[in-house]
């Protein structure tokens, strides 16, 4: 059935290129709320006075250079990686707007993926321009990455991304059975703070700690591809494969949590 | 062959108790308790393919509820449902490019973008290619009378507008079956005649069934030439818009304004006495001898207003129930 | 006092809709634990093998930490809950309802909810500030008791402007109902004290946005270090900011009711 296979393919091309340029209209109506977002993750920056300062960095050797690249990076990273669907999709459950979707031949997780995409090629701009003005003050600081490890750091980031995404998807099934999901993200939250390396760089950890939080997800989707961008070395084979597993265990997890979520749903009342 | 057919259909929810004032909050706390309510009861009907068929039923009689488990929006507690030949919450493809659901005030189209853009979207979803698409898009929008509006973003339609370009939206797919939850709520006169118009002019050209949720009586009279009476989860009756008219609403409602009303007991003869509002009165007057008691009142008492209506449904649908079932 | 009374009212009904959720309670102590060894797990990683970061001790730090994490709370307790609603006001046209009601608009908009799922956050801040205190070896004279509270009571005053001012912008731009987002996330350089930034950094967070005062000043009075100047300085930017706010809303007051249809 190789014809019909080809068809099914174009059918997606075809609602993946209406799809994302419809939510991009949509967004770019939301510029200014979506500025100030970008702006709201000055997180790592912040942190990046804190540790230019400190004398543990100079202990561990990194320097004020490294400092900057690293926690930029991070902060671009941090940028392209945000996860909000499980806000959207428990005030579209609330409001009811999650039957029309349901009723719609297509999966209504593209949907949500396509209005993130979006929102990212959104933001673009603001993020660049804040980087432009922090190079502004810090012009020690700019530094341009080699374009082979920009191209692997953009792909990084979107793998990030989708883990992160995934990651979110399986608390976001949740919503079918508490309205507490919200919530429990923002629980969630806290060791990726602390341990994806966006307040602190990975180098800086105990060794037991390090161990531990390479063991978790969160710095697969912070510190590795921030480190990429940065031009420092990495463990490329490693990030990938923890990415990779992460992935194989969650996906199958998310889609079935949705099979079981939408059968409580029909079964408590759309 | 019926294209839809409810054999048993119920649906039982479980709520929350809680009592009100702090007490009851402490207390829901800790100690959470909850109850059955019956939504829908052992509700049995078939529908023949280009039927328009009407839901009638004051609110929170279990219309809505009905509706979603024939959409397989939700899963029934007890019986079976099937539509055009799928069971409905099995939600496949096949059946849901079959089907459109519209509900009244509620909004699927994307608020801050133009109608198209949705329509775009829809199209690729259903796997409509773009010429078929523009064709049916001009099609739908001369029934509905829409030219620009579908280039403004939606917020800046009237509700009216509004509910249009959602029709035009939920029907892009040419489904074979049309659930409408309230379809005209909110919207004014003129709007309401409109969106009625188009949907029998609709269901000539392309043979569509239509299932109309309503607790406006003005639309069911226009449309459906059969009803579905829902009362408390139950089917009170099914069968001839005429009939149901007929047989529930033998009535007709005066209400007339004196200048000084005697006590109730005054109209005994006249018709059944419902209120009295300082001036204002209402009065039930069969429909056979509606003329003649007319013409008593008007020269027995000086009346400076008077009014005929039909009873609102939910009277009729009230003294119903008192009566015991209709079949 | 007729605004006591009003406001035991107000907090009684948001409570009873904030305790429908029994896992909130769960959850929203997880997330107060969790920030605070998060927060704890940092800062030692900042203080490395040495013993000052910015010419402040380990526990001495602490103190600046705990005055983050009450800071917090209170935010999230009073702060948050009630100042994003006005946003909600201006959008759905409710604000009217706030206006003619016969109290004052400022006060109402303020004070109308209370959030439970910020005291945790509020206690540990408390227990935190005690306890490292106490290791930093501070003595709780009556004098820097008293200096404390007051350059508390100012940095909640501070805090509360700040919010309230940014907040009530959304009486012309409803689309920029986040900057409080934005104000929180700068705020989170509280955490530190402000000798440990560069200096750049340090004048804006004293001169522009005034995180100096709202952590860094109050712990060197419960530390012992408090000098006049400062308190007096304190003191005279929570009223500076405090009338400011009240300004600035009679300003946007008179705005919406002369451009509202």
């Amino acid at each position: 059935m190789r014809g019909s296979r080809r068809l099914r393919f174009a059918r997606g091309w075809r609602i993946a290129r209406v799809l994302l340029s419809t939510q991009y209209a949509y967004m770019l109506e939301y510029r200014a709320e979506i500025a100030l977002w970008a702006l709201s993750g000055v997180l790592p920056l912040i942190m990046l006075g804190v540790w230019s300062g400190s004398e543990a960095a100079g202990g561990l050797g990194l320097s004020p250079e490294r400092l900057s690249r690293y926690f930029l990076s991070a902060f671009v990273v941090r940028q392209f990686t945000i996860v909000w669907l499980v806000h959207v999709f428990e005030e579209d459950a609330l409001q009811g707007r999650l039957s029309p979707y349901l009723l719609q031949p297509l999966h209504p997780l593209w949907r949500y993926l396509a209005s993130h995409l979006s929102e990212q090629a959104t933001r673009l701009p603001f993020v660049v321009l804040i980087m432009a003005i922090f190079f502004l003050f810090q012009p020690a600081a700019f530094w341009l990455p080699s374009p082979g490890g920009f191209l692997l750091a953009v792909v990084a980031i979107h793998l990030a991304f989708l883990l992160r995404f995934l990651f979110q998807t399986v608390i976001t099934m949740l919503c079918f059975w508490t309205e507490r999901a919200a919530a429990l993200e923002r629980l969630l939250l806290i060791p990726y703070l602390f341990l994806s390396g966006l307040v602190a760089p990975l180098e800086a950890f105990p060794e037991g700690v390090r161990a531990f939080a390479l063991l978790t997800p969160f710095p697969a989707m912070l510190s590795f591809p921030a480190q990429l961008l940065a031009g420092e070395p990495v463990d490329l084979a490693g990030g990938l494969i923890t990415i990779g597993v992460w992935a194989a265990l969650l996906l199958p997890l998310a889609l079935w949590l949705w099979q079981a979520g939408l059968r409580r749903y029909s079964a408590m009342g759309a | 062959m019926p294209i839809i057919s409810a054999r048993g259909l119920s649906k039982t929810y479980r709520v929350a108790d809680k009592q009100p004032g702090l007490g009851g909050t402490l207390r829901h706390f800790f100690a959470r308790r909850s109850r059955d309510v019956q939504a829908v009861s052992d509700v049995n009907f078939t529908i023949e393919p280009g039927e328009i068929v009407g839901f009638l039923g004051p609110n929170g009689a279990g219309k809505t509820t009905t509706l979603k488990m024939l959409t397989g929006l939700i899963h029934p507690s007890a019986g079976e449902v099937e539509v055009a030949g799928c069971v409905p919450f099995r939600r496949q493809a096949g059946f849901l490019r079959q089907i459109t659901l519209v509900m009244g005030q509620k909004q699927q189209l994307i608020w801050d973008l133009p109608p198209l853009d949705s329509l775009r979207v829809n199209a690729a979803v259903y796997g409509i290619d773009d010429s078929e698409a523009k064709r049916r898009i001009d099609e739908l929008a001369g029934m509905l009378d829409l030219g620009e509006e579908l280039t403004r973003p939606v917020r800046k339609l009237s509700l009216g507008q509004r509910m249009k370009a959602e029709l035009l939206a939920a029907l892009l797919h040419r489904p074979a079956v049309l659930f409408l939850d309230e379809p005209t709520l909110g919207l004014d006169v003129n709007a309401q005649a409109r969106v009625r118009e188009f949907l029998a002019d609709y269901n000539r050209r392309h043979g569509a069934t239509v299932l109309l949720t309503s607790h406006y009586m003005a639309d069911i009279t226009a449309l459906c030439r059969r009803v579905l009476l829902i009362h408390q989860g139950r089917l009170f009756y099914d069968g001839s818009l005429d009939g149901l008219t007929e047989r529930l609403a033998p009535h007709r409602e005066v209400r007339f304004e004196l200048r000084d009303p005697p006590p109730a007991a005054a109209f005994a003869s006249y018709g059944t006495f419902e209120s009295q509002d300082g001036q204002q009165l209402r009065l039930l007057v069969p429909r056979s001898e509606l003329t003649a008691t007319v013409g008593r009142l008007l020269a027995d008492f000086d009346v400076l207003d008077l009014e005929v209506s039909d009873p609102p449904i939910e009277e009729i649908i009230g003294r119903l129930f008192r009566q015991g079932a209709v079949s | 006092m007729r605004n006591l009374r009003l406001l035991r009212r107000f907090w009684a009904t948001s409570l009873a809709a904030d305790l429908e959720y029994q896992v909130n309670v769960l959850i929203e102590l997880l997330a107060v634990g969790g920030n605070l060894a998060g927060s704890l797990f940092v800062l030692s990683l900042l203080f490395g093998q040495g013993g000052s970061l910015g010419g402040w001790s380990w526990e001495e730090a602490l103190v600046v930490l705990g005055l983050y994490t009450l800071l917090d709370g209170i935010t999230s307790t009073v702060l948050q809950p009630n100042l994003s609603t006005i946003v909600t006001h201006v959008r759905e046209g409710t604000l009217d309802f706030v206006l003619l009601k016969p109290v004052d608009s400022q006060f109402w908009l303020s004070a109308r909810t209370f959030s439970p799922w910020g005291l945790p956050g509020v206690a540990a801040g408390l227990a935190l500030i005690v306890v490292a205190a106490a290791q930093a070896g501070a003595r709780p004279d009556g004098a820097s008791v008293v200096a404390a509270l007051v350059l508390l009571l100012s940095s909640t005053l501070i805090l509360y402007s700040l919010w309230f001012v940014l907040a009530a912008t959304s009486i012309w731009f409803v689309k920029v109902w986040n900057a409080t987002e934005v104000l929180r996330a700068a705020l989170v350089a509280g955490r530190y004290p402000v000798s440990a930034y560069p200096v750049a950094l340090r004048t804006f967070f004293t001169f522009v946005l005034p995180v100096a005062f709202l952590t860094t000043v109050p712990a060197e009075a419960i530390l012992g270090r408090g000098s006049a100047p400062w308190l007096l300085a304190s003191l005279a930017v929570a009223a500076f900011c405090l009338l400011g706010s009240r300004k600035f809303w009679q300003f946007a007051l008179r705005f919406y009711t002369s451009a509202s249809s």
